[in-house]
C-alpha cells in the first residue's frame, strides 16, 4: 500500500468516451474527471450508462473512442488486471467472491503468495496474516478461514474493499452499493469511505438515493442517456436540480393521456400484499379501460410485486381478486384462464422462443385449443390465428413463417402482446413494454395498449421511462423500497413529480 | 474499532461445514465397513486376508482414474474418455511388453507421454474451441475407444512379460503385504492433495471451478489451467492403464471402456463429496469411495447376486450419489 501512494495521485481523467453495445449508443463523448480525495458520485435513471462508464474505467469493457488519463498518463486498460496494475479497483454491484474458497484465498485471489523454490509452496500463514489485517482495518470482524459463502453481501463488499487496498489500489469505484444493503450497513460502508477519502483514495460512487448522495459526495455527475448532463460541487446540491438534470430531457413524445376517470367495478383488486424483505403493504385497484403505470427503479420491487400478483413468485401476505375471485392462491394457468396475464420483461427469456417461426410463437399460449379430437394439430386454423396476429398487431415481417429472432425488437415485442392477447384476457400487466424498442414502434406499441385499453382491458404497465408513463398513463403507482410511496393522478403526471417520486425525494 | 459488522449470524459455521466434509468421509468408511462385516457374516471367505487383498487392489484403478476425476470435476468440468485412454495404454502396452519386450522403466513414462497427448487434445477441445466438456470428451470416448481397436485389431492380451507381471504384483516393501499398485495409488493421492492444497495450480483449478470469469479477472489463465487438467487427467489414465495391464496381465479391446470405468470414476468421485457443479473437491473422499465400490461390487459377486444386474445397480449408485451431493450443496 506504500508504493502505491508513491506510485501516483490519482487524478483519473476519461476524456470523450464512446460506448456501443450491438446497436445500442451506451455513452456518448463522455467526460469525467475523479480527483483524489473526493467521492464522486454517478446519478442518472437505469441505462443512463453509469456501471458502462465505471466498467470502461475498471478495465473491464473497452472503449469505442475516447481516452483515460491517470495523473496525465494515457492508460490502455485491457482487462481488469491491467487497471489493477494502474491501482483502479472496481467493486462490483454483485460481489464476485468465490463462494467455496476462503475469505483469505479470495482476497488473494490471481497472486497468492509462495514460499520456497521448488515446489513452490502457498504461504497460507502470509495469507491468513495480511488478510485478516485488512479486514480489521475496515472494521469487518470475521474468520478469514470461513468459507466466503457465510458471508452476507455488506460483508463481501468490504471483502471486495480490502481486496482494492491489498492490491495497493488507490482508486476505488463502488457500482451502486448500497441498494442490499441495511441502513445501518450502509453507515459501515460510508465509514470506511470517508476514512480512504481522508487517506487520499479516490473513489467513484454510484447510487440513486438522494439521501446518500447528499451524505456522502463531493461532487455529482448526472448522466442521461449516455451523455453527462450535469455536473455540481458539493455546495451547489440541490435535489430539484439534480432530478431535472436526471430526467429532464425534451420529450421524444409529445403525448399525453387525455384525462379520464375510468369507472366501474374494479377488476383487479391487491391488499396488503407483502413479501419482506421485497416489498409489503402493497394495496391497489385497476379498473376496466384504466391504465395504470407502475414507476420506480430497477430493483425497487415493481416486478416482484407484479409477479407476486400473477401467482409466479410466493408472497408472506395479502390478497389478490380478480372481478371478484379470489386468486391470492390460484396456480398460474388458472389465474391466465381467469383473465389475468403477465408480459414479462425479458421478452427473449419468458416471452418468445427466438428461433421459432412466428405462427409457432403466435399459437403457443392455445396449442390446447388447436388440437381436434385425433390428437392432431390444426394447421388450417393455426395459420389463420397467426396470420390474424400479423395483420391486427401490424407485425412486419416476411411471413408468418419467419423466425422471431430475425424480426426488431418493436415487431418481436407485437408478436408477445399478439400471443398473450389471443387469450382474450381482462386484464394485462406489461413489464417494461418497449425496452429495446426503436422510437417508431414504441409509438405503435402505444397505439396497440390505447386501443386494448378503450376495448375495456384494464392494462398495469411497468416502466422506468418517464415519457412512457406520462403518455400512456391514467394513474401512476411510485414504488420505492418496495412499498408505494406515492400516486399520481392525470394532471399531475409529470416527469419532475414522477422522478422525484420513484428516487425517493418525496413528491411535495 | 467502533463500529465492526457482527460475525456470520452463526459464528460456528465454519466449523460446522468441516465436520460436514469430514463426516463424508467418516459415513464412507463406517459404510465400507458395514458392507463387509455384513457379507463377511454371510459368507465368511469374504474377509479372508486375499479377498480384502484383492478388494483393496481391484479400488486402485478406479482410485487413480477417480482422482484425475475429481480434478476435472472441481474446473467444472467431465472427462468421459479416461476409460478409453485407460484401455488404449492397457492394450498397447500389454502389447508390446511381450511383442518387443519393452521394460516396465520405458514404458512408465511413454504410457503417460501417450496419455498427456489424448488429455491435451481434451484440453484443446475444452479451453481454445470451447466445446462443452461432456460433448469434446464423450467425442474422444468414441476416437480414442476406437483407436484401441484398430490398434489391437482383433489380437487381446493374455499374458505380460515377467517384468510386467513383477512390476503389478510384487511387494516393494520386503516384509509388508502392500502392493505396488496400492503405494502408487498413496504416492499419486499425497501428490494431488499437495498440489490441490499447497500450490497455485491446485487453487487456481478450484477458483475457474467456482467462477471461471471472476478467475480470468483475477488474471489467471483459464485456458492453461483447463489445458494442464485435462493433460494430467489423460496421463493418469493412461498409468492406472498400465497398471491394470500389469496387475490383472489381460486387456481386451474393451478394457476400460466396457466396465464404464468413465461413470465409476465421476461416481467415486462425487459419493466422496466433490460437487459436480466444480469449485469444491475431496480427494480422500475419492480414494474412499473408490475402495466402497470396489467393496459393494464384489459383495455382488459374494451373494451370487446375477452379474446382468451389475451395471444397473452401478447406475442406481450414481444417481443417488449425485441427488444426495446436490441436496448436500443446497443445505450449504
Amino acid at each position: 500500500m506504500q508504493d502505491a501512494i508513491s506510485r501516483a495521485t490519482g487524478l483519473l481523467t476519461a476524456t470523450e468516451i464512446d460506448k456501443r453495445f450491438g446497436a445500442n449508443r451506451v455513452l456518448r463523448s463522455v467526460s469525467l474527471t475523479l480527483a483524489p480525495g473526493e467521492v464522486h458520485t454517478l446519478m442518472g435513471e437505469n441505462g443512463a450508462g453509469k456501471s458502462t462508464l465505471f466498467r470502461i474505467l475498471a478495465g473491464i469493457h473497452q472503449p469505442d473512442a475516447g481516452q483515460i488519463n491517470l495523473d496525465g498518463t494515457l492508460l490502455e486498460l485491457r482487462n481488469p488486471c491491467a487497471a489493477y496494475d494502474q491501482g483502479i479497483y472496481l467493486v462490483p454491484q454483485e460481489p464476485a467472491l468465490l463462494k467455496e474458497l476462503s475469505v483469505a484465498e479470495n482476497m488473494f485471489l490471481g497472486m497468492l503468495p509462495t514460499r520456497g523454490r521448488f515446489p513452490a509452496r502457498i504461504d497460507w500463514k502470509t495469507i491468513r496474516t495480511k488478510a485478516q489485517d485488512a479486514l480489521s482495518t475496515l472494521g469487518l470482524d470475521v474468520d478469514v478461514r470461513d468459507d466466503a459463502k457465510h458471508l452476507s453481501i455488506a460483508q463481501q463488499q468490504l471483502v471486495e474493499c480490502a481486496k482494492a487496498l491489498l492490491r495497493g489500489c488507490r482508486i476505488i469505484l463502488f457500482d451502486e452499493p448500497t441498494s442490499p444493503l441495511t441502513s445501518r450497513e450502509v453507515g459501515i460502508l460510508f465509514g470506511n469511505m470517508r476514512r480512504l477519502r481522508e487517506q487520499g483514495c479516490t473513489l467513484g460512487f454510484i447510487s440513486h438515493r438522494m439521501d446518500e448522495v447528499t451524505e456522502i459526495s463531493d461532487r455529482v455527475s448526472v448522466l442521461r442517456d449516455g451523455a453527462v448532463t450535469d455536473e455540481v460541487d458539493r455546495d451547489g446540491f440541490d435535489r430539484a436540480r439534480l432530478v431535472r438534470a436526471m430526467v429532464g430531457r425534451e420529450l421524444i413524445f409529445d403525448r399525453k393521456r387525455a384525462h379520464r376517470t375510468p369507472k366501474g367495478e374494479p377488476v383487479l383488486s391487491v391488499r396488503g400484499l407483502a413479501h419482506e424483505p421485497v416489498f409489503s403493504g402493497v394495496d391497489f385497484d385497476v379498473r376496466p379501460g384504466e391504465i395504470l403505470g407502475f414507476s420506480g427503479l430497477i430493483g425497487a420491487g415493481r416486478t416482484e410485486i407484479a409477479e407476486a400478483v400473477c401467482g409466479l413468485r410466493t408472497k408472506s401476505a395479502g390478497t389478490v381478486t380478480l372481478s371478484g375471485k379470489d386468486i391470492t392462491a390460484a396456480s398460474i394457468g388458472d389465474i391466465i384462464a381467469a383473465g389475468l396475464v403477465y408480459v414479462p420483461e425479458d421478452r427473449a427469456r419468458h416471452g418468445v422462443i427466438l428461433p421459432m417461426s412466428i405462427r409457432d410463437n403466435a399459437t403457443a399460449g392455445q396449442i390446447g385449443r388447436l388440437q381436434r379430437k385425433s390428437g392432431i394439430l390444426n394447421r388450417k386454423r393455426e395459420v389463420e390465428i397467426a396470420t390474424d396476429t400479423l395483420a391486427r398487431y401490424g407485425v412486419r415481417a416476411r411471413g408468418i413463417d419467419q423466425p422471431v429472432g430475425q424480426l426488431s425488437g418493436g415487431n418481436q415485442q407485437k408478436v408477445v402482446f399478439g400471443k398473450w392477447m389471443s387469450t382474450n384476457p381482462k386484464i394485462a400487466i406489461l413489464d417494461e413494454p418497449t425496452r429495446g424498442v426503436d422510437v417508431g414502434a414504441k409509438d405503435e406499441i402505444y397505439k396497440l395498449i390505447e386501443e386494448l385499453s378503450a376495448k375495456g382491458m384494464a392494462i398495469i404497465v411497468i416502466s422506468s421511462e418517464l415519457e412512457e408513463l406520462i403518455a400512456l398513463c391514467d394513474r401512476v403507482i411510485a414504488i420505492y423500497g418496495g412499498k408505494i410511496a406515492a400516486e399520481l393522478h392525470g394532471t399531475d403526471i409529470t416527469a419532475a413529480r414522477v422522478g422525484a417520486a420513484f428516487l425517493g425525494a418525496g413528491t411535495h | 474499532m467502533s463500529t465492526t459488522i457482527a460475525a456470520t449470524p452463526e459464528p460456528n459455521q465454519r466449523a460446522k461445514s468441516r465436520q460436514r466434509r469430514e463426516l463424508r468421509e467418516v459415513t464412507l468408511l463406517v459404510a465400507t465397513f458395514v458392507v463387509i462385516f455384513g457379507v463377511g457374516l454371510l459368507r465368511p471367505s469374504f474377509m479372508s486376508f486375499s479377498n480384502l487383498e484383492f478388494m483393496v487392489l481391484s479400488s486402485v484403478v478406479l482410485g487413480l482414474v477417480g482422482i484425475s476425476q475429481t480434478f476435472v470435476i472441481m474446473t467444472r468440468g467431465i472427462d468421459l474418455s479416461v476409460s478409453a485412454v485407460l484401455g488404449l495404454s492397457a492394450m498397447v502396452f500389454g502389447l508390446l511388453s511381450t511383442t518387443s519386450n519393452m521394460p516396465v522403466w520405458q514404458a512408465l513414462p511413454l504410457c503417460m507421454v501417450m496419455g498427456a497427448v489424448l488429455g491435451c487434445f481434451n484440453g484443446v477441445l475444452v479451453a481454445w474451441a470451447k466445446i462443452p466438456p461432456i460433448i469434446a470428451t464423450l467425442g474422444t470416448y468414441s476416437l480414442y475407444g476406437g483407436l484401441t481397436f484398430i490398434y489391437s485389431n482383433g489380437l487381446q492380451v493374455d499374458q505380460v512379460s515377467q517384468d510386467f507381471a513383477n512390476f503389478g504384483n510384487a511387494n516393494l516393501v520386503p516384509g509388508l503385504p502392500v502392493p505396488t499398485p496400492v503405494i502408487a495409488l498413496l504416492i499419486v493421492s499425497i501428490l494431488a492433495w499437495f498440489v490441490l492444497n499447497h500450490m497455485k495450480f491446485g487453487r487456481t483449478i478450484l477458483a475457474i471451478g467456482n467462477n471461471a470469469s471472476a478467475a480470468y479477472n483475477a488474471g489467471i489463465s483459464v485456458r492453461r489451467t483447463l489445458l494442464g487438467v485435462y493433460t494430467i487427467s489423460g496421463a493418469l489414465a493412461a498409468f492406472s492403464g498400465l497398471i491394470f495391464v500389469a496387475y490383472t496381465g489381460s486387456a481386451t479391446a474393451t478394457t476400460g471402456t466396457g466396465d464404464h470405468v468413465e461413470l465409476q470414476s465421476i461416481a467415486v468421485a462425487l459419493i466422496g463429496g466433490t460437487a459436480i457443479a466444480g469449485g469444491r473437491g475431496n480427494l480422500a473422499g475419492t480414494v474412499i469411495g473408490s475402495v466402497f465400490l470396489s467393496v459393494v461390487i464384489t459383495a455382488l459377486v459374494f451373494l451370487q447376486v446375477p452379474a446382468i444386474w451389475y451395471s444397473a445397480g452401478e447406475g442406481a449408485m450414481i444417481l443417488i450419489a449425485v441427488t444426495l451431493g446436490a441436496r448436500h450443496g443446497a443445505k450449504s
